[in-house]
């Protein structure tokens, strides 16, 4: 037996699928995530990653990881549950909202136009996943104490969340006015902008159990094409036919 | 932008390679919304079709123009990370695909640079958060003098200049209103190098001298040779006390390479004192000393020269492996690089691991197994095992028959053992020591060169084992194929001469047979059945098992032989070295030890002092062989007041209790550097009666970020650069099998402000403090000429920009192993990135001035990629790993043996044995009654670092507060549900509070949860909750009131329920063999509140 | 009149509060407001589906007198819509300060999705306000128009539409159970209805004009209304929460479980079936009372109270049961909690809508020759 490695790391192989799908036209490509449960060890290093990537305030988070214990002593085990948008095919958040805010966009991925809407919510209600949450226009380091010139202090030390974010692939600095993306939901976009520069969404990047992985399953020798392909793939809540596509292999 | 531009093709690096994208790719993707919509002309659709092609492109944080590749130390795993910057600001952190901790396989070290700024790799929550560490509001930016006239603890502050602070702590005097405080100065006794090191010879004599009589008198003329230098003594009756130097001590929490050289250059080869500690013990210590005691090497006919080190799992490769209490998916080092080897093992590789702890861990939840073993019986399991093993005879019997090197290269194996070789017993039949060939008349002794001076010579001893009955004498380094010697492997007392001997594998079989397999089951509380499964298990993959420990297993009073039978039952497979087995760290030299080295730091140190005596935690050194010993009378001897540590150092619960007994000696000053004991230790609210009294200590000086639950008692906080704003050298961890080098390089401005010492502006940080005071003490290895030939240390960058040029030329003496040079666009990339970094921290000419114009591109190849590490396939070797252990590895231990107990005076055990835990110091169960029924242990939480992520609020939003873990059946026999608050107590805390000395009481009342996933009879909590300093209360500063953020506070932290040793009364319980401060085994009992 | 004296005097107050509230609204965005991403809607949107189902039920109400002219109600038109105005008044500054974008809502008419039963709800709802504006200028200065008739003509579907769009608002929510009613539009005209009655009664009862002859046989018909009204509400409480039941479906029954013996059981209990219902459907059966302005017009005073927290009912335990369990501990965080209780600032600015309205009502009542004519008739 010899052990040098054959294989890379998944993380190089999705960057590879990635650039394939990047070539094609974006309508041709059909983003997916597949998070393998069995893989998924509850670190909550992607929701962390979410955050810090698109610099979210408090109360909004775009993946959570639901923790569940089950059995009874000495039989018990705990399940992790990492829970993105589904950007559902079917998805019931869009169609409610009043001003089209929210839509698939060309590549299949349900958006927010921060510049339209107008805060009113309804899509949250219509997600069956909680996939979307409000921007409350809240900061981190709100609370703590200022005491210029004595220790750093609030308004020093918030300067890592004013910084823009680059969602949807614009700057968006979080200035201490009203701002949008204050007063807009806001929720999970497959990190459009870091697919736009051939990188992984962050959740997936920063992936310690290398559970979540994306590509384009419209591509045969993607790795997600070939993980959806199995046996043990479900999604969640299949029956109201919204169609997700993140799948989980359980 | 740049780097999309310049890099349109798409490069392969054999398998670890990277894609790049062109330009066009690139917008073409940028199919995103924002377009200036028409008012009336919006249309879902509309801004798709104007995708703001610029916006999309130009995120800046993709480019390497605005990265910087560094390393973690959110927790102590050092993965590397790459900070990405905006407008000077950490905005991101991610992995660096070059550290083999964020990717597997990480990159080839030679991908080009400029390819890598949209490569990363992965990192925990903890590490995502570090912005949050950094940008701490809380962090202190002034240097903080306790405000005169009040309390240590008081936690009213003066900011103070720097200047002044040095000065005071340098000359003393009445600086808080309370009467004189020692400066530095009055401990900066001894000066005179030469001096020094003829006393510290003399002092070896006087220890060595085993006559009581005859040691005494060596004492007195030890008086009268340096009768000049007795005012430089502590106390001239007890030389062994060495200089007043040591009464100025040293202690860290969390230290790496660069900074340990700085301090140790300051401390010792400076200032001349022996006491620098680190807080091994808090953490794993009897992990790391029961490593030390096994790899002592035989050096001139003695053992010595052990590593402080310890082995764990190569699990990548592994096939099966048994964790006992350690937790790969939530703390251990560490998550990043452990992670997927295991995931990914078991979902494609068939990877099967079974968990023992008594808490469903998360990577319990994943294992084949969980056995939720009773605490404190690790020891017994491993011996189960064993027996099973042994009696199965499923080990690995070539590999345990080879009792030198040879026999071990003949099978291929890279390590050998003891196992055969023979024992002599004691009239009760308790072994002693390995029977020598001369002692039955096998052989005769035989002169050897010493080592340490090849013209004289030692004699050398043959060692006995028994081949097929007959007795044989081997050397056990011999390494020439006809010198292999493979002994029988049980030898069951016979008699040998007039010894009766015993094969050391036979008294490690002994020791496995004390009980029946039932009965081992019954005391760890497990199956027989899983027992028998588990050891047929890992006797069923050749050398691809493994049993990787922590600190479940360590941190008993049994921790030592706890330790010892794990790594005993990985002997048994031989799989030490070999890919999937145990292996050890290995690390690129940056202190320039290595022949050849540009920088050797060692030798670059004018009048370096020769630190001696005993340090104030008696580690390294015998009681009996002490003046203080040799003066008592004789019935008097034992118990020492407190336990020496022959077989440990740093050994962090000693540190404070013993100046608060001034035991051996009192101490004047004490510097705490990135610890806080006194929240991280077991039963560390006694620390804070000793640190809250001046008398005991009378100054406390900590260096810290903010305000913690220890620093908050110094007397001067100086505050620090973040790991962010600071170098550092981080090694490597057991569970890394390739040779690596990560470096911490500044990456954001120093938020501290600057400095100026020895005329150079520097960031205010530790350095600038040891600098400051190496001015003022007039120390010869700092400042002008510091680094002898090599030229000056008078910026923290002259020590560490030299060990990066260390690091870059590598360990071979011709050059060959250097890195390659950055070219041009590399050299670019490097300062563009450090473009935001102040003239005092980056300053391209004044760096390269310091490595030289010829190492400089290398140095800045090294710092692109955030430190240096080996290619993923050069880690290995065949079936074996490349950085090899490669020798003896002593599961019998002949210098164990030989130490006797400070307490007992009885000889230590040198061999894998159970016993049974909690014992207090003097070796008496601890038992405290039926009343408190509930065993206590702790864990980590993947989100929370010990005493210093409290602050990290996208953590806390995850976790906001800890709980206490209770099985089901517990809750219900005490009717309580989840949510419940409890109060938890111990025998040595009965009221279960921190009293903090400040007229605050802190209660241990936690929440309880109520869960399936707990062995019944155990409760445990989650490290880094339940704060009372660090942020989360009010203090104030020049009389303002800062309000602290509650949000820190949340939780509770039980570390005060730990139970203190009956014995020493200000101490937790403790390991008295290898060191460890006792985290789980204090029985406590919970009540409602 | 002392009762419209304290009356001037609570509105002021409450105005005063609500002025606070709007401060604290304007300054802080939606910061200090207890709904969040889980129980995304709250008080707010309850109060304005409150005060639009008034608006819809006051303007049924003037139909009867405008388009039928039943002989009874004869002069009752113009208050009617003066209800439907002021209550639609309130209910859509609710909503409007309920967005996260406030300055947005000219995208809602310029750039609004169809598809959307909000867009289509505000649209509806605008138009209904203009309508109903119309009408009420025209009540008053032309009341025999035939326009007068045309817009009610119009004005009556239009009113039962949007009043079912509310229910449509929430009944379209496939995934949410609880509201995926398939009778919500349904019912909500008649809730509407309901509280537009309830409204009357207050209207007329505590705030009529004693020597108007019509006033208790009014009084009379819209109690008795209230009571049948009342009585179909109930069935169809019965009906969603005993279909859910049954049905078993979790997440619906959690919601119902809410409801019932919830941290709001009370609302339920005894705001919405005891005060809100049984008590004035008891009273206001009686002839005697049912005839009496001070007892008629607590009697609506209570009814409408209970639908306030029938709305509430409505929208809230939906939102309370978690779409994925354990959700509620995988990541904390200001509004990211299943418990709702409205913020002081969320009352504070309902109190000042609600302050408003009343206010707007009386003094349109006193000033706007809204029932003149029938006193000297
Ligand atoms: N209950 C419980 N307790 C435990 C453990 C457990 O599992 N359970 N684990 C133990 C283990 S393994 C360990 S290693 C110990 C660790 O214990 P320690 O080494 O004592 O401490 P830390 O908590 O790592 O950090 C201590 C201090 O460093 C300061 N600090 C943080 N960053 C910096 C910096 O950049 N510079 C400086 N100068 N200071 C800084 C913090 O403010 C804090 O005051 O804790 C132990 N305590
Ligand atoms: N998230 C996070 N990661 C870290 C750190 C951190 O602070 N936070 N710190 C780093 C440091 S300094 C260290 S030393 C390592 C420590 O890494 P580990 O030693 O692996 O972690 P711990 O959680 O301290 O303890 C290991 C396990 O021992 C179990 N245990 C407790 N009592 C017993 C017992 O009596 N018997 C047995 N068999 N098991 C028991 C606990 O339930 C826990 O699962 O982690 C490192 N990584
Ligand atoms: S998960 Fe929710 S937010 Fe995401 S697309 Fe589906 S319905 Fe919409
Ligand atoms: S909150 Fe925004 S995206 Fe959601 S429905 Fe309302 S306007 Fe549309
Ligand atoms: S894809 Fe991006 S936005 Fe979505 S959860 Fe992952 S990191 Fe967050
Ligand atoms: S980072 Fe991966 S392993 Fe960790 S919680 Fe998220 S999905 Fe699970
Ligand atoms: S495990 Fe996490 S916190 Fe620790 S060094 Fe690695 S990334 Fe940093
Ligand atoms: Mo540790």
């Amino acid at each position: 037996m010899v052990v040098t490695s054959q294989e890379q790391d998944i993380l190089l192989r999705m960057q590879d699928d990635l650039r394939r799908a990047l070539e094609k036209p974006p309508h041709q490509r059909r983003w997916v995530m597949v998070i393998d449960l069995r893989r998924c060890i509850g670190c909550h290093a992607c929701t962390v990653a979410c955050v810090a990537e698109n610099k979210l305030p408090p109360g909004v988070v775009y993946r959570p990881v639901l923790e569940e214990e089950f059995g009874s002593y000495p039989n018990a085990t705990r399940r992790f549950l990492p829970r993105p948008c589904m950007q559902c095919d079917n998805p019931p958040c869009t169609p409610v909202c009043p001003v089209h805010a929210t839509y698939r966009d060309e590549n299949g991925v349900v958006v927010v136009d921060y510049a339209q809407c107008i805060g009113c919510r309804y899509c949250i209600t219509a997600c069956p996943y909680a996939a979307r949450t409000f921007d409350f226009g809240r900061v981190y380091t709100d609370g703590t104490a200022e005491a210029e010139g004595l220790i750093l202090g609030r308004s020093r030390a918030d300067d890592y969340e004013r910084v823009a974010n680059f969602e949807y692939g614009r700057p968006y600095e979080r200035l201490r006015g009203e701002e949008s993306p204050i007063g807009n939901v806001r929720k999970c976009h497959f990190c459009l902008h870091r697919l736009a520069a051939g990188m992984l969404p962050a959740c997936t990047t920063t992936c310690i159990g290398r559970a979540t992985m994306f590509g384009d399953a419209n591509d045969p020798d993607s790795l997600v094409t070939e993980m959806i392909a199995r046996t043990n793939v479900i999604r969640l809540k299949e029956e109201l036919g919204t169609e997700p596509r993140v799948y989980y292999l359980v | 932008m740049a780097v999309q531009e310049r890099v349109s093709q798409t490069h392969s690096y054999e398998r670890n390679k990277v894609s790049m994208f062109s330009r066009r790719d690139f917008i073409k993707m940028a199919g995103i919304m924002y377009g200036t919509a028409a008012f009336l002309g919006w249309r879902p659709d509309f801004p798709q079709l104007v995708a703001s092609q610029a916006a999309a492109t130009e995120i800046p944080l993709h480019s390497l123009e605005n990265q910087i590749y560094t390393v973690c130390l959110q927790c102590n795993t050092v993965c590397g990370i790459k900070v990405k910057l905006l407008d000077g600001v950490a905005a991101k952190i991610d992995g660096n695909p070059y550290s083999p901790w964020t990717m597997a396989p990480h990159l080839d070290y030679e991908t080009p640079f400029a390819q890598t700024g949209t490569v990363e790799g992965a990192i925990c929550p903890k590490g995502q958060a570090g912005l949050q560490t950094v940008y701490d509001p809380y962090r202190i930016v002034k240097v903080l003098k306790r405000k005169p006239g009040t309390k240590r603890g008081e936690n009213q502050w003066i900011t103070i200049d720097f200047d002044t602070a040095l000065d005071e702590i340098v000359n003393g005097g009445d600086l808080f209103g309370e009467g004189p405080v020692p400066g530095l100065k009055e401990s900066y006794a001894l000066k005179d190098p030469a001096v020094a090191k003829e006393m510290a010879a003399a002092v070896k004599a006087i220890l060595t001298e085993k006559d009581t009589a005859k040691k005494l008198a060596l004492v007195e003329d030890f008086k009268v040779k340096f009768k000049d230098y007795l005012d430089t003594l502590i106390d001239p009756d007890h030389p062994d006390w060495g200089p007043k130097n040591n009464q100025v001590v040293f202690n860290w929490g969390r230290l790496k390479g660069g900074r340990s050289d700085f301090i140790n250059r300051f401390m010792r080869d400076g200032f001349g004192s022996t006491n620098t500690h680190g807080h091994t013990t808090v953490c794993q210590g009897s992990l790391y000393f029961a490593g030390k005691a096994m790899s002592e090497k035989l050096v001139d006919g003695k053992w010595t020269g052990g590593d402080k080190f310890y082995w764990q799992g190569d699990v990548r490769n592994s096939e099966f492996v048994i964790f006992v209490g350690a937790s790969p998916f939530e703390g251990n080092y560490g998550p990043p690089l452990r992670v997927p080897a295991l995931t990914v093992g078991a979902t494609d590789k068939g990877l099967k691991y079974v968990v023992v702890d008594p808490r469903l861990s998360k990577v319990a939840a994943k294992a084949w197994k969980w056995l939720p073993i009773r605490p404190g019986t690790e020891g017994a399991m491993a011996l189960a095992l064993i027996q099973w093993v042994l009696d199965n005879e499923r080990y690995d019997k070539v590999y345990l028959a080879a009792v030198n090197k040879a026999a071990a290269v003949a099978a291929g194996n890279p390590t050998w053992t003891e196992a055969a070789w023979l024992v002599k017993l004691d009239e009760n039949g308790t072994p002693t020591t390995f029977l020598r060939a001369s002692e039955i008349g096998l052989k005769e002794k035989e002169p050897r060169p010493l080592s340490t001076d090849p013209e004289k010579t030692y004699e050398f001893d043959y060692f006995v084992t028994l081949v097929n009955g007959e007795p044989v004498a081997f050397d056990p380094y011999a390494d020439k194929p006809e010198d292999a010697v493979s002994g029988d492997l049980f030898v069951n007392g016979i008699q040998l001469g007039a010894f009766t001997v015993k094969s050391v594998l036979q008294i490690i079989s002994d020791a496995a047979h004390e009980h029946t397999l039932e009965e081992w089951a019954e005391i760890c509380g497990l199956r027989v059945t899983d027992l028998v499964e588990v050891a047929r298990e890992f006797t069923s993959h050749g050398k691809r098992a493994c049993a990787d420990i922590h600190r479940g297993v360590s941190q008993h009073t049994n921790g030592f032989y706890n330790v010892l039978a794990w790594y005993t039952l990985n002997a048994l497979i031989g799989n030490y070295d070999f890919a999937g087995g145990m292996i050890k760290l290995s690390t690129y030299d940056a202190a320039g030890g290595k022949p050849g080295q540009p920088f050797p730091l060692s030798k670059l140190n004018p009048s370096a002092m020769i630190p001696f005596g005993t340090s104030i935690i008696r580690h390294d050194a015998k009681y009996q062989e002490s003046v203080l010993y040799a003066r008592l009378p004789e019935d008097q001897r034992y118990p020492a007041k407190r336990n020496w540590y022959p077989l440990s150092s740093d050994v962090y619960q000693e540190v404070i209790p013993s100046i608060g007994d001034a035991y051996p000696y009192p101490v004047k000053a004490l510097f705490m550097y990135m610890g806080s004991p006194v929240y991280a230790l077991p039963a560390g609210h006694k620390l804070i009666e000793i640190l809250s009294d001046p008398k005991k200590l009378p100054l406390f000086i900590a260096f810290d970020i903010t305000i913690g639950e220890t620093s908050m008692y110094a007397d001067y906080i100086f505050p620090d650069t973040s790991y962010l704003e600071r170098w550092e050298f981080n090694g490597s961890h057991p569970s890394v099998p390739f040779k690596v080098q990560g470096i911490r390089q500044p990456a954001i401005a120093p938020l501290t402000g600057e400095v100026t010492v020895f005329g150079q502006t520097m960031p205010l940080n530790m350095e600038a403090v040891l600098l400051g005071l190496a001015e003022r003490l007039g120390l010869k290895n700092f400042g002008p000429g510091g680094l002898g030939e090599a030229g000056d240390l008078s910026h923290q960058d002259d020590l560490y920009l030299r060990m990066v040029a260390n690091v870059a030329f590598g360990e071979k003496e011709d050059g060959s192993d250097a890195v390659p040079d950055a070219d041009a666009e590399e050299l670019r990339l490097f300062e563009q990135a450090r473009r935001h970094l102040p003239k005092s921290v980056f300053d391209p000419e004044r760096w390269k001035r310091i490595v030289g114009e010829a190492l400089w591109p290398k140095v800045v190849y090294v710092l692109n990629r955030g430190g240096r590490f080996q290619n993923f396939a050069k880690g290995y070797k065949g079936n074996q790993v490349a950085n090899q252990y490669g020798r003896l590895i002593n599961i019998y231990q002949e210098k164990t043996y030989s130490t006797k107990s400070a307490m007992t005076g009885e000889h230590l055990v040198g061999y894998a044995r159970y016993f049974p835990a909690p014992v207090d110091v003097l070796g008496r169960p601890v038992e405290d009654g039926a009343e408190y029924d509930l065993r206590l242990i702790t864990h980590r939480e993947q989100v929370m670092t010990k005493s210093r992520t409290s602050g990290n609020y996208w953590l806390t939003a995850i976790m906001p507060e800890n709980v206490v873990l209770m099985n089901s059946a517990d809750a219900a026999a005490r009717g309580l549900k989840t949510g419940d608050q409890v109060k938890i107590i111990c025998a040595s805390n009965p009221d279960g509070v921190w009293d903090l000395h400040n007229g605050v009481r802190v209660p241990m009342i936690g929440k309880v949860k109520v869960t399936e996933g707990i062995r019944p009879g155990v409760i445990s909590f989650a490290l880094g909750f339940g704060h009372f300093a660090y942020g989360g209360v009010d203090f104030q500063i020049d009389g303002v009131l800062i309000q602290g953020d509650p949000r820190r506070t949340r939780g509770f932290h039980a570390n005060a329920a730990m139970r203190v040793d009956p014995y020493l009364g200000n101490t937790p319980l403790v390991d008295p063999v290898g060191g460890s401060a006792v985290f789980y085994d204090t029985m406590v009992k919970v009540v409602k509140v | 009149m002392v009762l419209k004296r304290i009356a001037y005097a609570v509105c002021v107050l409450a105005l005063l509060a609500g002025a606070w509230g709007l401060y604290d609204r304007l300054v802080y965005g939606h910061q200090h407001a207890a709904y969040g991403s889980y129980v995304v809607w709250g008080l707010w949107v309850a109060m304005y589906l409150f005060f639009a189902g008034i608006a819809a039920g006051a303007f049924m109400i003037a139909t009867l007198d405008l388009l039928f002219g039943i002989p009874v109600l004869r002069g009752i038109g113009r208050l009617a819509l003066w209800v439907a105005l002021v209550s639609l008044a309130a209910a859509l500054l609710s909503i409007w300060l309920d967005l996260g974008h406030m300055d947005r809502i000219w995208k809602v008419y310029l750039q609004g999705s169809p598809s959307s039963v909000m867009a289509q709800m505000v649209w509806g709802y605008t138009a209904f306000g203009f309508l109903a504006l119309v009408c009420l200028i025209l009540a008053l200065t032309r009341p025999a128009s035939r326009l007068l008739r045309t817009l009610m003509i119009v004005g009556l579907p239009l009113s039962l539409f949007i009043s079912g769009a509310v229910g449509a608002l929430l009944g379209v929510q496939a995934s949410r159970m609880f509201w995926h009613v398939g009778l919500f539009p349904v019912q909500f005209p008649v809730f509407s209805l309901a509280s537009g009655t309830a409204a009357m009664l207050v209207a007329i009862g505590l705030f009529g004009s004693r020597q108007d002859p019509l006033r208790s046989e009014q009084l009379r018909l819209f109690s008795l209304a209230t009571v049948v009204l009342t009585i179909v509400k109930l069935y169809f409480l019965w009906a969603d929460f005993s279909q859910s039941m049954y049905g078993n479906v979790p997440q619906n029954v959690k919601a119902v479980e809410a409801v019932l013996y919830g941290q709001y059981w009370w609302a339920f209990w005894i705001l919405q079936l005891l005060l809100g219902s049984l008590v004035p459907m008891v009273v206001l059966a009686l002839p005697g009372p049912s005839r009496n302005g001070q007892w008629a017009g607590w009697m609506g005073v209570l009814v409408l109270v209970g639908f306030a927290a029938a709305r509430a009912n409505i929208v809230f335990p939906a939102l309370t049961v978690p779409e994925l369990e354990a959700l509620t501990t995988a990541f904390t965080g200001p509004h990211l909690t299943f418990d709702y209780f409205p913020s002081p600032m969320e009352w504070a600015v309902t109190a000042g809508i609600t302050g408003m309205a009343i206010l707007a009502f009386l003094i349109g009542n006193d000033v706007l020759p809204l029932r003149a004519k029938m006193e000297v008739a």
